[in-house]
């Protein structure tokens, strides 16, 4: 590939979609699940309830992934 | 053993989860045959399947991680979000292919199926009795 043409790539721009949907949502679980599990070492006796706060953080962060890797279905 | 309250959240969860689910299906096949004939009801059963599968895999992980060691905990839920968008991926990368498919009216019936299963989470963890304690 000479310098003139170092920009020239060839292949799917949504497979730069699928990662760009995926590193945010999966930034956004690993601190849920970081952030409750420092909780429960703190305060074991609150498990159950902060288990139950995660789900919902999960679900809410988890649906920003599934939404955009299903996006290419309508950009496509 | 006797059911605390956070088995019957859950409980509760998944089976609205599957009432959405169905909806999903009935509502998606009559509107996909309209929007694309016989490829908008694959799309629309397609898209109910993936609503049954990703509505119930996150709950479930974290109803049976919860009986786990904290560990086993923190494994089964990260791990079943990761196969659930190694698997996510795959299907896309099957149905991307199929020829008799309309790719509007799966993504419709997948976004219909995250909102609804978030509203559901949501509505379950305001209004349901969260113990403190589980017995």
């Amino acid at each position: 590939m000479d310098a003139v043409n170092i920009a020239e790539l060839s292949g799917n721009i949504a497979v730069v979609g699928y990662g760009l949907a995926a590193i945010g949502p999966g930034i956004g679980v690993g601190l849920v699940v970081s952030k409750t599990i420092e909780s429960i070492a703190r305060q074991p006796e609150l498990a159950g309830r902060l288990q139950v706060t995660m789900w919902l953080g999960i679900a809410f962060t988890e649906a920003l992934a599934l939404i955009g890797l299903a996006t290419p279905f309508i950009f496509a | 053993m006797s059911a605390n309250s956070s088995d019957q959240l859950f409980v509760k969860a998944l089976r609205l989860s599957a009432i959405l689910a169905l909806a999903i299906a009935l509502i998606g096949t009559v509107a996909g045959y309209f929007a694309a004939a016989e490829a908008g009801i694959f799309a629309a059963l397609t898209g109910a399947a993936v609503s049954v599968v990703f509505g119930s895999m996150t709950t479930l992980s974290i109803w049976l991680g919860g009986k786990l060691p904290l560990n086993g905990f923190y494994g089964l839920v990260l791990g079943g979000w990761l196969l659930k968008i190694v698997l996510f991926a795959v299907l896309l990368f099957v149905l991307q292919g199929a020829t008799n498919f309309s790719g509007p009216v799966f993504f419709f019936a997948v976004v219909s199926s995250v909102l609804g299963n978030l509203a559901i989470d949501s509505w379950l963890v305001l209004t349901g009795k969260i113990p403190t304690i589980n017995n």
